[in-house]
């Protein structure tokens, strides 16, 4: 009996693995480059600090630091800026054989019956998808809301420890530090911000046009190997 | 681009956990900071206006008084009198970002930096200079 119970505890754990292993393989990685990123930018920082004569800080006063936040948030930001962006823009704007994009004639937010929403709702579909009114509106662009909330907190996160740490840079400099207002609107602060948005972006157009002429077996972001290239929305 | 559709309110506790840890993190500590650079250019001052050459070089950072005993070729305490460091007076404003701090003061300004031993006066006798980096009669290299 116990036995038997070890044996479906551990393939529930087999199955949970399997179940989400994208996810978790992802998950960790993230947290791997995160603590990488922590010695690396800490061992940097450091080294400026001697240069200039002043006094390294420990591990912990890093992660703390708004040196060490500016460097993630900025990244952070752009990356939901550009799921933003996709999330949204692929509603309207179509690529002609790209497995990223829908067919041709599906521009736009699409029927009731086609998402599937109101009296087309299924068993099994999401309960406010079959409910009208605010909440089938508001879970019907939940995935790009979300996207765009998280772009919008971390961009606001980027802002408030950019200024500080371009403040603590200042001061080193034995300038006067400046307002957050002015921040923003410098080019400190557009800088980070731009040379960010502009490698998302690249990545997106790149990745929606490469992926009509070369294919990954087996991935679900190409079309299957043998499709044409002028077949549009095929997932392989 | 799908993964991250299934793991998306994962992501969202993640993100907005973190972000809001950054930004308290970054506002709690500073008043206590703040005081700390205020009472060490407090005390500095008392120094200046005192004449007292030990309390001075003690106050000063590492490097600063390496450097000023390099250029005036002399122990600390038998030089930093002579560079005639202005008193000046109360503390009108203090900005701390980080481990460092700038403290106008009504007749100088004074720019200092966080030590394991404390707050030490980076530059010194400071006057600033439009957009440029502040003229100071003391500073390390």
């Amino acid at each position: 009996m116990t036995s038997e119970n070890g044996k479906e505890h551990e393939q529930e754990k087999r199955s949970f693995l399997l179940d989400n292993g994208l996810s978790l393989a992802f998950g960790t990685a993230f947290l791997l480059a995160l603590a990488g990123q922590a010695f690396a930018g800490h061992a940097e920082f450091n080294s400026d600090l001697r240069t200039d004569g002043l006094a390294p800080i420990g591990l912990g006063d890093y992660l703390a630091s708004s040196h060490f936040a500016v460097d993630v948030t900025e990244n952070w930001q752009s990356e939901y800026l550009q799921f933003f962006l996709f999330v949204f823009g692929t509603v309207w704007l179509l690529q002609r054989g790209s497995p990223e994009s829908k067919e041709m004639h599906k521009a736009g937010p699409e029927s009731d019956k086609e998402q599937r929403v109101g009296r087309y709702a299924r068993a099994d579909s999401p309960r406010w998808a079959a409910t009208g009114g605010w909440r089938q509106a508001l879970y019907s662009r939940s995935l790009g809301l979300l996207m765009a909330a998280l772009f919008l907190l971390s961009w606001f996160a980027q802002a408030v420890s950019g200024a500080a740490a371009y403040n603590e840079q200042m001061l080193r400099q034995l300038q006067a530090p400046v307002g957050w207002g002015e921040y923003v609107m410098g080019a400190d602060f557009w800088s980070r911000s731009l040379q960010n948005w502009q490698s998302e972006l690249l990545a997106v157009a790149s990745m929606a046009i490469f992926s009509v002429h070369l294919r990954q077996r087996g991935s679900p972001e190409s079309k299957p190997v043998g499709a044409a290239h002028t077949s549009t929305g095929v997932e392989g | 681009m799908r993964p991250v559709r299934r793991s998306a309110v994962t992501a969202a506790v993640l993100v907005a956990t973190g972000a809001t840890a950054f930004t308290a993190t970054g506002c709690g500590a500073v008043d206590g900071r703040r005081d700390a650079a205020r009472a060490a250019a407090v005390r500095f001052e008392e120094a200046v206006r005192a004449r007292d050459a030990s309390a001075l070089c003690a106050a000063l950072a590492p490097g600063t008084r390496q450097e000023l005993e390099h250029s005036a070729e002399a122990a600390c305490a038998a030089s930093v009198l002579e560079e005639d460091l202005p008193y000046g007076g109360f503390d009108r404003r203090v900005d701390v970002h980080g481990r460092q701090a700038r403290v106008v003061l009504e007749k100088d300004t004074l720019f200092l930096s966080q030590f394991p031993d404390g707050w030490k006066v980076v530059a010194a006798g400071c006057v600033p200079q439009g957009g440029e980096p502040y003229q100071c009669t003391v500073k390390g290299s």
